[in-house]
């Protein structure tokens, strides 16, 4: 956002110094390279001026004003380091510490402490109290993931804060008064956020404490190398940290246009599935009926004779792959063009049946995160945000409570986000079509002159329903003016291998079979020319024995494929399976080839978010065992069929994509190296995103700071020398710019390879009409939820508590049409089959539809759901 | 007669004292502030002090120390507090007996006895476990086979003079900077200080 | 030495313990001092602790004089292969005892320059721990290596690894040899046969 505010100077320690009329003074000196110690104060949060710690003198000013609460004005003279100051800020600690009890030995925060560290830089040395200190019970679960341990505690409310005004989840708040106060739990509400972890983040002591973290490590065991979360597409950027080749933690980095330094508690302690028990350590063939385990050259082997076989007998379009939205940027382009280069087949799908066609989501004009904060008015088609997406959510939500922004809810059920909407329609689950001809008439009022795009979560709210429906009504939301989506896909990199081929009918770099295919027959030697099949069908194909080589590339295919029964006779059906996998799922135990592959943390790379944005993914630990990352795999398997890729580093791979691949064009890896928030493709439309220079840290000796400027050695900083904090913004402002005309332009778009046009979807979409419910009937609406039986959550010990029970919620009304209690156990029959379940009212859910999360328990959803079916109906029937 | 004058030495020396020390049987005397074997000290209730703080590894030069913290269980405590060392091995193919650690210890749980005599056939016996650092339940040493243990080398395992206070001053009120209290065979203050 | 084609009986049995006592009671160290730990095994040599009393007093500059090998200090990187070619130069039966922590392990220098451990170059019958190791911290090793030597241990634990300097016997024989299993004699009991 521009900043027009009027500039003023203010001396702080006798330096001249310009700044935004209105600013705080505390992130003026910050930002100016004067540290003003704080506890309470956070960049991201309301100032209170609780803590008292960053007392200043003022000239002209009585008593001394906190930093944090005092904005500056043209000519303010400050003292942050005169003799009262000092006396003021030794006061200040020693109260502190009266009540803080000297446990550092023991606290997870020893080491890596504000109050540690301030109490050193700033504090008096010695205390002068010798009086018992305050005791309580500790320490106290506050919610399944966070202990409490109230005798540490300095009341400095940023937990408290950070639920109230950036979660949402007031849930926890301050109790009682003077020295016994506390944060408590409402009695008959644990603090059951999903942003939980990010209040162990932000304490500035150890008052509160992760459980999966506790006692794991200490600080100065640690080593940090900065990453993209990969748990959902949001691509949260994170410092992951390691102790003995463990992963412990994984902490928020603030990034500006994407996660502002926030986690959700399933990208922050999904790090433990890394290390679940039952990960492969060695490939394994079949071999009289059981998968037995054995050399890597041996299931390589057999893995390329049964692809070559079916190639020999009945050509490219008999092989399918489906997978591939978990690794990175590099393995999703390896595969694709091991499928579409030398195997020469277009039955490559990354989506397992449950997003949106890929020319929905590379032909619609991308909008950005940050364009949320900008929007005249922002339209959530799409899934519950909180659930799939909860960092997004906290980006809209933020959008929406801070800076107003106006949100137009069109859903089929209350979600996360729906109390903050201005106007809401409501449909029926398939419905979203005729929904969306409503929307342009309610957004009139919602914008109101507001300038800015407006920005449509685009997504499939729920895998009952096929994509269908969505689709169509992309197609009509297009045609309202100044829209720009965000297409708000699930899996962590999802966006990366449909960008890099891993779709029917797409080549790497948002190119269509026929656009792409001059191209890539110059650079690949051959490429597929016919459209192949999607996810379903290619199960549809296999179940019929139409496919021979069947590669299923790191997905739990029958737990995330709507459709259980087609997936079961797709993987039975098909010729030859080969997996590849980080653990044997239920598809890779009726495989014919398994093959271990590194998850994230184990390997280095890049990942692409749902806005397109790319950014690093850094390799902590090395992996359990003798598992290989997919690209290795791919060009392993693509040699053994008679092409060597010829690419042994992440950084030749890297550049060759900005070579081929046309909307990766200049992306190569020295400027991914650079970009410090990450590349939004394609670059020409983003290049005055591009942020080159190093991330500034005011001090750089804080112990606390999630990445270090001398840190991560294989990361960024190599490149760079810490950047004096400079006086005026134009000075750094010019110094971005040299560099990015300094950038190697001479190898964009790929030397000497003929152009290819980027698809832009037409959206000449002729929407189906739905069919329609008859009154007996309940449509089922299943969204996922964030806790589900996914390999993240149900490998994490300390996530898999979290998974709720399932359940069928139905309005009251219906429960009472049935005939049956609150709770009680139905039967639930769709055109696929039936389940036992039990049922629950829920007055937020409208009459007509029946809600439960996909992909919980161990029969639900999947056993339901017709994937050749537009909508999912049910009926209920008593057990009596 | 120089080329004799060798010899007048040799005869010489025959009337002296023998010095040699004959070592299975007999050591020779150590200086009180030797560091040799580790233990882990426990309180007079049979609590360890040791709470897994990981201090000592992380002040160890050698990084020969390797300690994992884990929570307490409220009915069986291993030490008082929250946390104790649930895992605490020392190399002692990488030690080198600096006594960082003992300095960096904050209840005084791994302190160094005098017993210095021990050699292994195998790299993997010399990293020493929890079981067989920690002290029996008189707070003495353990004697492990394959150590030579003579007289008191367990008698003074007591924390030793630490180089200087928490303060950083050496004279800190005059006063030695250990607790005088805990663990077995607590040493005298030296150079004029009192406890 | 010879020893491992004779069937055990009541003489033999005898003699072997004879041959073991003559090998622990005149084991001569090759000097090895390689940093602060020779000051100590020097020191060991002297009068206080006088390894004349195990008959050990005759540190050899010369390898082929000696049967023990007594790596005292760090050894560099460069210094391994010369560290090696000693130890090839040393007659059978030959033990080696890698003294203080950095020739064990490296020590506190765990970096580029030091070998991580003397056992990566040399088989190791004994390590002793110490920063220095005094002399009776070396003398420990020494009479546990003695102890090792009369009960016979380090040649079992030799025959069970197939350790040993790792003589490569194949290449001595002529090609054309009649291809009756030969008993390789690396100070061991019989057991590593190969068939050539």
């Amino acid at each position: 956002m521009k900043d027009e505010r009027e500039i003023v100077t203010v001396t702080i320690d006798g330096i001249e110094m310009q700044a935004p009329k209105g600013e705080l003074l505390i992130r003026v000196a910050q930002d100016n390279g004067t540290f003003v110690p704080r506890f309470c104060w956070h960049e991201r949060m309301k100032p209170v001026g609780m803590c008292r710690m960053c007392l200043v003198e003022v000239e002209g000013v009585r008593g001394m004003p906190p930093a944090c609460t005092t904005t500056v004005t043209d000519g303010m003279v400050v003292n942050t380091k005169s003799e009262t100051v000092k006396k003021a800020q030794d006061g200040v600690l020693e109260f502190l510490l009266i009540n803080h009890p000297l446990d550092c030995p023991v606290c997870d925060r020893g080491g890596e402490c504000p109050l540690q560290d301030q109490t050193l830089a700033f504090g008096p040395g010695e205390s002068r109290y010798v009086e018992e200190k305050r005791h309580f019970e500790k320490p106290i679960p506050i919610s399944e993931l966070v202990l409490l341990d109230r005798e540490r505690c300095i009341q400095c409310s940023r937990c408290t804060r950070f639920a109230d005004e950036i979660a949402g989840d007031r849930l926890i708040d301050f109790g009682e008064r003077g020295g016994e106060m506390q944060v408590i739990t409402y009695p008959d509400d644990p603090f059951t956020s999903y942003f939980s972890g990010n209040t162990v983040q932000v304490c500035p002591v150890g008052a509160l404490t992760a459980k999966p973290y506790r006692f794991r490590a200490r600080p100065w065991d640690l080593s940090a190398v900065e990453t993209s979360c990969q748990t959902c597409s949001v691509g949260c950027r994170g410092s992951l940290e390691s102790s003995s080749n463990e992963l412990v933690r994984l902490l928020g980095v603030d990034v500006e246009p994407v996660n502002h330094g926030w986690l959700c508690d399933k990208g922050r302690f999904g790090y433990e599935a890394t290390h679940a028990e039952d990960r492969a350590r060695n490939p394994m063939i079949r071999r009289d009926g059981s998968l037995v385990e054995c050399s890597w050259p041996e299931a390589l082997d057999a893995a390329a004779e049964g692809i070559k076989r079916s190639l020999d007998l009945h050509g490219p379009a008999s092989i399918a792959m489906v997978g591939g939205s978990r690794g990175t940027n590099e393995d999703a382009y390896l595969w694709a063009r091991l499928a579409k280069g030398v195997i020469g087949t277009d039955n490559v799908d990354a989506q397992i049946g449950d997003g949106l066609p890929a020319e929905v989501v590379l032909g619609l004009p991308g909008a950005t995160i940050p364009d949320l904060d900008e929007a005249a008015a922002i339209i959530l088609l799409g899934p519950d945000l909180k659930e799939e997406l909860p960092v997004l959510y906290l980006r809209v939500r933020r959008a929406c409570v801070d800076l107003g922004v106006p949100i137009l809810d069109v859903s089929a059920v209350d979600h996360g986000l729906s109390k903050y909407a201005s106007a809401t329609i409501r449909h029926l689950p398939g419905e979203q079509a005729s929904a969306a001809r409503e929307i342009s008439a309610a957004l009139a009022p919602l914008i109101d002159g507001r300038s800015g795009p407006i920005v449509v979560v685009l997504g499939r709210s729920d895998v009952a329903t096929s994509a269908e429906p969505t689709v169509a009504a992309a197609a009509i939301i297009r045609e309202i003016p100044n829209t720009r989506f965000l297409v708000a896909l699930r899996r962590g990199n999802v966006r990366g291998a449909i960008d890099l081929g891993l779709a029917p009918g797409f080549l790497p770099g948002r190119v269509t079979l026929d656009a792409g295919a001059e191209r890539f027959v110059a650079a690949w030697g051959s490429a597929p020319a016919e459209v192949g099949l999607d996810t379903a069908g290619i199960f549809n194909a296999a179940s019929e024995g139409r496919i021979g080589a069947l590669i299923l590339v790191g997905a739990d295919i029958v737990n995330d494929f709507p459709d259980r029964r087609l997936v079961r006779a797709g993987v039975g059906g098909a010729g030859f399976v080969i997996c590849i996998n980080a653990t044997v799922t239920e598809a890779a135990a009726d495989a014919d080839v398994f093959l271990p592959a590194t998850v994230w943390g184990e390997k280095a790379g890049t990942t692409t978010n749902l806005e397109g944005r790319i950014s690093r993914v850094g390799r902590k630990i090395a992996a359990v065992g003798n598992p290989m990352p997919d690209f290795r795999i791919a060009s392993e398997l693509a040699l053994r069929l008679g092409t060597d890729f010829d690419l042994e580093t992440v950084e030749e791979i890297q550049d060759e994509i900005a070579r081929v691949a046309p909307a990766f064009a200049e992306v190569d890896a020295q400027l991914l190296k650079r970009a410090r928030d990450g590349v939004v493709l394609p670059l020409a439309l983003h290049r005055d995103e591009l942020v080159l220079e190093p991330r500034r840290i005011p001090v750089i000796d804080f112990s606390w700071e999630p990445i270090k400027p001398e840190g991560p050695g294989e990361f960024e900083v190599v490149e760079f020398e810490v950047v004096e904090p400079v006086l005026e913004a134009d000075a750094s402002d010019e110094a971005a710019a040299e560099e990015e005309s300094a950038l190697p332009v001479d190898i964009s778009n790929g030397a000497g390879l003929p152009d290819a046009q980027l698809f832009v979807w037409s959206a000449q979409h002729a929407a189906q009409p739905t069919p329609g419910r008859d009154n007996y009937a309940l449509r089922l609406s299943a969204g996922r939820s964030l806790y589900d039986n996914g390999r993240t959550v149900a490998s994490t010990p300390a996530l898999r508590a979290l998974i709720p029970a399932q359940t069928l919620r139905v309005n009251p009304s219906e429960i009472s049409r049935v005939g049956v209690a609150d709770g009680e156990s139905v039967r639930v029959s769709t055109a696929r089959g039936s389940l036992v379940l039990s049922l629950t009212g829920d007055a937020n859910v409208p009459a007509g539809v029946a809600v439960m999360p996909f992909n919980i328990g161990e029969t639900g959803v999947g056993d339901l759901v017709d994937v050749s079916l537009v909508v999912t109906d049910l009926r209920l029937e008593t057990l009596r | 007669m120089a080329r004799f004058s060798g010899f007048g030495v040799t005869f010489k020396q025959m009337f002296k004292p023998r010095i040699t020390g004959f070592y299975p049987k007999e050591k020779r005397e150590k200086p009180e502030r030797f560091h040799g074997r580790h233990v882990l000290n426990r309180y007079e209730d049979g609590m360890e002090k040791c709470i897994g703080c990981e201090l000592c590894a992380g002040v160890c030069p050698a990084k020969c120390i390797y300690v994992r913290g884990a929570d307490n269980s409220p009915d069986s405590p291993v030490s008082p507090g929250e946390r104790f060392g649930f895992v605490y091995e020392i190399n002692y193919l990488r030690c080198i007996h600096c006594d960082m650690c003992v300095e960096a210890c904050p209840t005084e749980a791994i302190t160094e006895t005098k017993l210095f005599e021990f050699s292994f056939a195998n790299r993997a016996d010399a990293i020493y476990t929890k079981e067989e650092l920690l002290v029996d339940d008189e707070g003495r040493a353990k004697r492990q086979p394959w150590e030579l243990w003579l007289g008191g080398e367990d008698d003074k395992t007591s924390a030793w003079m630490r180089a200087t206070s928490s303060s950083g001053d050496a004279d800190y009120e005059g006063r030695v900077n250990w607790s005088g209290e805990l663990g077995f065979g607590v040493r005298e203050p030296e150079q004029g200080q009192s406890l | 030495m010879g020893m491992e084609q004779v069937g055990h009986n009541f003489m033999t049995g005898q003699l072997e313990d004879v041959v073991q006592w003559a090998r622990r009671r005149s084991m001569w160290p090759a000097a090895f001092g390689l940093a602060c730990c020779a000051i100590e095994m020097m020191a060991a040599g002297g009068a206080h602790y006088d390894l004349g009393r195990y008959g050990m007093e005759v540190f050899r500059a010369s390898p082929r004089q000696a049967d023990l090998m007594i790596v005292a200090g760090r050894v560099s990187q460069k210094m391994a292969p010369v560290l090696r070619q000693v130890y090839d130069q040393m007659v059978e039966p030959k033990w080696v005892i890698s003294m203080g922590v950095c020739a064990s392990s490296g020590g506190m220098f765990n970096n580029y320059a030091i070998v991580q451990g003397v056992d990566q170059i040399v088989p190791v019958d004994v390590y002793i721990p110490g920063c220095p190791p005094g002399p009776e911290t070396l003398m420990h090793g020494i009479l546990n290596l003695h102890e090792m030597v009369r009960t016979g241990e380090i040649m079992k634990r030799r025959s069970a690894n197939n350790g040993g300097a790792g003589i490569e016997i194949a290449n001595v024989l002529p090609a054309d040899s009649a291809p009756t299993p030969v008993t390789v004699s690396i100070a061991d009991h019989s057991s590593s046969t190969l068939a050539v």
